[in-house]
């Protein structure tokens, strides 16, 4: 497959185009801030989530976490929207760079871990229960890896790219 | 008050510091991944909490969850230090930037907002049960703490689009 025919065919796209180019702060400045408030909702509240089954606040029941459940989606489709118009505007950046893919496999690591945290422990944990199982915390100790991993792999792919867009010569 | 701040910004480049952040090469990516990763802290939490104020995830009780705001104080303090060391890192770039001046205004109205809140409403607030609406002065400083941290977010990220002197605002 010609990889570089893709990234010049999704580059000259009119949206990825539209991010990159646009002189209005509405276009790429907003669209990454607007992933940096995402990342922390999403993230954050899981890793608020994660401190709570470790044993903090012990005060808020185990079953109360799936009322967070909203907040990280609300974060997640805010980044997946906006992650996938800076992937549109700067396509040979992104996927020519292996710590892009280590972003997204972490966070696809931390939602299987999500799913299998309320599935296991905050949908089987009755109203009064205070303490969880070790099998819980070793589940939200991985949930706060994976998350840390993917802020800080998405923070290092501004220093770790090899090509900005497609102009490189690759024959 | 313009030589005061002029001073700061030259001393600030004889620092230590300063040489540091520009001759280590991983210094200023392992500042922004802290800073990125505080950000989340103190959003997780301190957000997590205003959107309680605000009247969403109403079945978490209020005092029980404000037992997850040192999270947010460490994640607040891991900023302040490492924001230290970009203003440190590139003076010029940031004191005479409009989004820095404004991110600047955004954390000192959030910090008013904080005081006020513990000085004259939390102690109303603690006492809120699962499913119940906080009073209406909680709510009013939940949504002015929510609206102070995207504020600072935003003004974060737009840092690198109002670099000096190739800018302008009504003030600079």
């Amino acid at each position: 497959m010609d990889w570089k025919g893709f990234f010049i065919l999704m580059e000259e796209g009119g949206i990825g185009k539209w991010v990159r180019e646009s002189p209005s702060m509405l276009a790429f400045p907003t669209i990454i801030a607007l992933h940096a408030v995402g990342m922390g909702l999403l993230a954050g509240t899981n890793a608020a989530m994660d401190f709570r089954i470790f044993g903090f606040a012990r005060r808020v029941p185990i079953s109360a976490l799936e009322n967070l459940v909203p907040v990280m989606r609300f974060g997640f489709w805010l980044n997946a929207v906006s992650g996938v118009l800076l992937l549109l505007s700067y396509p040979t950046k992104a996927l020519t760079n292996w710590v892009f893919y280590l972003k997204l496999t972490l966070i696809a690591l931390a939602m299987v871990d999500t799913w299998l945290i309320r599935n296991q422990v905050i949908q089987k944990s009755g109203m009064d229960d205070a303490t969880v199982s070790a099998r819980a915390r070793i589940l939200a100790a991985l949930s706060l890896a994976c998350w840390a991993g993917a802020v800080v792999s998405g923070r290092l792919l501004a220093y770790t790219y090899i090509y900005l867009d497609s102009s490189f010569d690759v024959y | 008050m313009d030589a005061l701040v002029h001073s700061l910004q030259v001393w600030l480049k004889t620092t230590q510091l300063y040489y540091i952040m520009n001759n280590v090469s991983w210094a200023w990516r392992t500042s922004e991944s802290i800073h990125f990763i505080g950000l989340c802290l103190l959003i997780g939490t301190v957000g997590l909490f205003d959107l309680r104020m605000i009247g969403l995830v109403k079945r978490v009780p209020v005092a029980a969850l404000h037992r997850l705001i040192p999270f947010g104080i460490l994640g607040y303090v891991m900023n302040v230090m490492t924001g230290i060391t970009f203003l440190a890192g590139a003076s010029d770039q940031y004191i005479y930037n409009p989004a820095f001046q404004m991110k600047m205004l955004f954390m000192g109205t959030a910090g008013l907002n904080v005081a006020v809140f513990y000085l004259a409403t939390y102690g109303r607030v603690a006492a809120t049960a699962p499913g119940d609406e906080a009073p209406f002065r909680a709510r009013i400083a939940g949504g002015v703490s929510l609206l102070c941290w995207v504020g600072v977010i935003f003004c974060g990220r737009f840092l690198t689009f109002y670099r000096p002197p190739w800018h302008w605002c009504p003030w600079c």
